[in-house]
């Protein structure tokens, strides 16, 4: 009971405002330090097995160069499918600027449908399903081509609602002074647009990076694969840990540099008000 | 004028709907080089759809539009070479905003008449000299005041050396003392003989500079004359209602 209240006191004390800011922040501190010497207490954790078993440093030896096969095989596959899907993206959202209602119709069903279909769905469909078509395709260049179809969709619209955030009066200006459409689009509309997607872009490109993980599924040796690859051989899952973090190595630098995009356009947008 | 006056912009019978919305119901009109015609009117007459029209921002419903004799209204025609001939400076500017006021004005000589680079840059120079702005050459256009975007505006407008230019309300989006240093590119611009089709409330502007008003209402033409004829004594009973607001 009374260390109910104590808890109830210290969570009234660092959500609130009004109370000066290193105050707020001891009673966070304090309040964290206290539930982790608890759970280290009373927990009952076998701490020693605990490391011998998730982070074992013995059992990652020999492991090292395989991890690095498989990341560089993931930062392969990621960068092609980035540039490709990219392109395409962005040749898919002029061409749905140009409003005509066949090409429309064909986006539409191209961007939705590949934005619903479960990626790994679409993984196991191209490797496997293909070959019946005719088309048999190792599984990294399987894995390209369902990770650019999939991620060119969410670019696509991403790009649509870029130049869509264009104001009509630039396109009409642009074409006053005798432009061709394509060229509005190129030196008008586009340099504009491209500005305020940045920030969803980079964000799509680290979804990117963690769903190559996903071609796992159809055997391709990347960073996962090679990681639970390892971690049967040695019959310990220290090697699985360490993909983790370097996925987590990989990913958190790009996330950040994403958040300061997204800070920076919002400056920029606004500005251009 | 005894002399034969060359017409550079003729509509015949123009109309406009917009959905069931009939805008402009047969506008026919004839604006002659060197001529400064000023359109004015209660909004939502169709003054601007009108100008619009005139150079196929808008497709007309039905009509002819004759610029410099050439029939626009027709498929064959080239509109991105009819359009470079007539410049347009809109009520909000509409300046690339990711451009400097330079790389605004340059933009289409380069890319529409290929002109080099270098040149155009000149041309941009002597330019922005004539709307008082060599000092913003290199300022993006959020850092200019309102004025200064629509000089800019003008600017970059000319600099396809167009035969005609529209101005669309270009002073309406502006403070009060903004307005005066854009009517006066404006007038000096018509000292200098070219074409303008300018829609607009600036009676003072009128008064000095147009040639000929016409007063569109309910999307026609109801009355023209030049400016003293008109504003002095008004014959249709809408014109004199309308000038009764504004003057």
């Amino acid at each position: 009971m009374f260390v109910l209240l104590v808890l109830l006191w210290v969570i009234g004390v660092l959500t609130d405002v009004e109370k000066p800011r290193w105050l707020r922040a001891m009673a966070a501190l304090g309040f964290i330090f206290v539930f982790g010497l608890c759970f280290y207490r009373y927990s009952g954790a076998r701490w020693d097995l605990f490391t011998t078993t998730f982070l074992n440093p013995r059992m990652m030896e020999g492991a090292w160069s395989e991890l690095w096969l498989g990341l560089w095989m993931t930062l392969k596959l990621a960068l092609v499918s980035m540039v490709i899907s990219l392109i395409l993206g962005l040749i898919i959202a002029v061409l749905r600027s140009s409003k005509n209602p066949v090409l429309d119709f064909f986006l539409v069903i191209y961007t939705d449908f590949f934005r619903a279909i479960p990626l790994i769905v679409l993984l196991v469909f191209v490797y496997y399903a293909l070959p019946f078509l005719g088309i048999a395709l190792d599984p990294y260049l399987a894995a390209i081509l369902a990770v650019s179809l999939n991620y060119s969709a969410y670019m696509a619209e991403v790009f649509r609602s870029g130049i869509e955030s264009i104001h009509r009066a630039q396109v009409e200006a642009a074409r006053s002074l005798g432009l061709r459409p394509l060229q509005a689009m190129r030196l008008v509309i586009l340099p504009q647009a491209v500005r305020v997607v940045v920030p969803p872009l980079t964000g799509l490109m680290v979804a990117l990076l963690k769903d190559t993980a996903l071609a796992t599924i159809i055997g391709l040796p990347e960073l996962l694969y090679k990681g639970i690859q390892t971690m049967i051989w040695k019959a310990n899952p220290t090697p699985l840990v360490t993909v983790a973090l370097i996925y987590l190595l990989v990913l958190l630098p790009l996330t950040r540099f994403s958040g300061y995009l997204e800070r920076r356009s919002k400056k920029w947008v606004k500005s251009a008000k | 004028m005894g002399e034969e006056r060359q017409i550079m912009i003729e509509t015949v019978d123009l109309h406009k709907y917009f959905k069931d919305q009939h805008v402009l119901k047969g506008i026919s009109v004839k604006v002659y080089k060197r001529e400064v015609a000023a359109i004015i009117g209660p909004s939502g007459a169709g003054k601007s759809t009108f100008l619009r029209c005139i150079n196929r921002l808008e497709e007309p419903s039905s009509g002819k539009i004759y610029i410099e004799g050439v029939d626009i209204t027709s498929s064959r025609v080239d509109i991105n070479k009819i359009r470079s001939e007539i410049g347009i400076v809109f009520q909000s500017y509409n300046l690339f905003p990711h451009l400097t006021a330079m790389e605004n004005i340059k933009l289409a000589p380069v890319h529409v008449r290929k002109i080099p680079e270098k040149e155009a840059e000149q041309r941009g120079w002597e330019l922005l000299r004539k709307v008082g702005l060599e000092d913003k050459a290199h300022a993006y256009p959020d850092q200019l005041s309102g004025g200064q975007q629509q000089r800019v505006a003008i600017a970059r407008a000319l600099a396809m050396q167009p035969h005609m230019v529209f101005f669309d309300e270009p002073t309406s989006a502006l403070d009060p003392e903004m307005i005066r240093e854009v009517l006066e590119v404006m007038q000096n611009l018509a000292s200098e003989g070219m074409t303008m089709l300018v829609v607009s409330h600036e009676l003072g502007f009128i008064r000095e500079a147009a040639t000929r008003v016409l007063v569109l209402a309910d999307g026609c033409i109801i009355e023209e004359g030049t400016p003293r004829e008109l504003f002095n004594n008004p014959k249709h009973s809408r014109t004199k209602e309308f000038l009764s607001k504004i003057l």
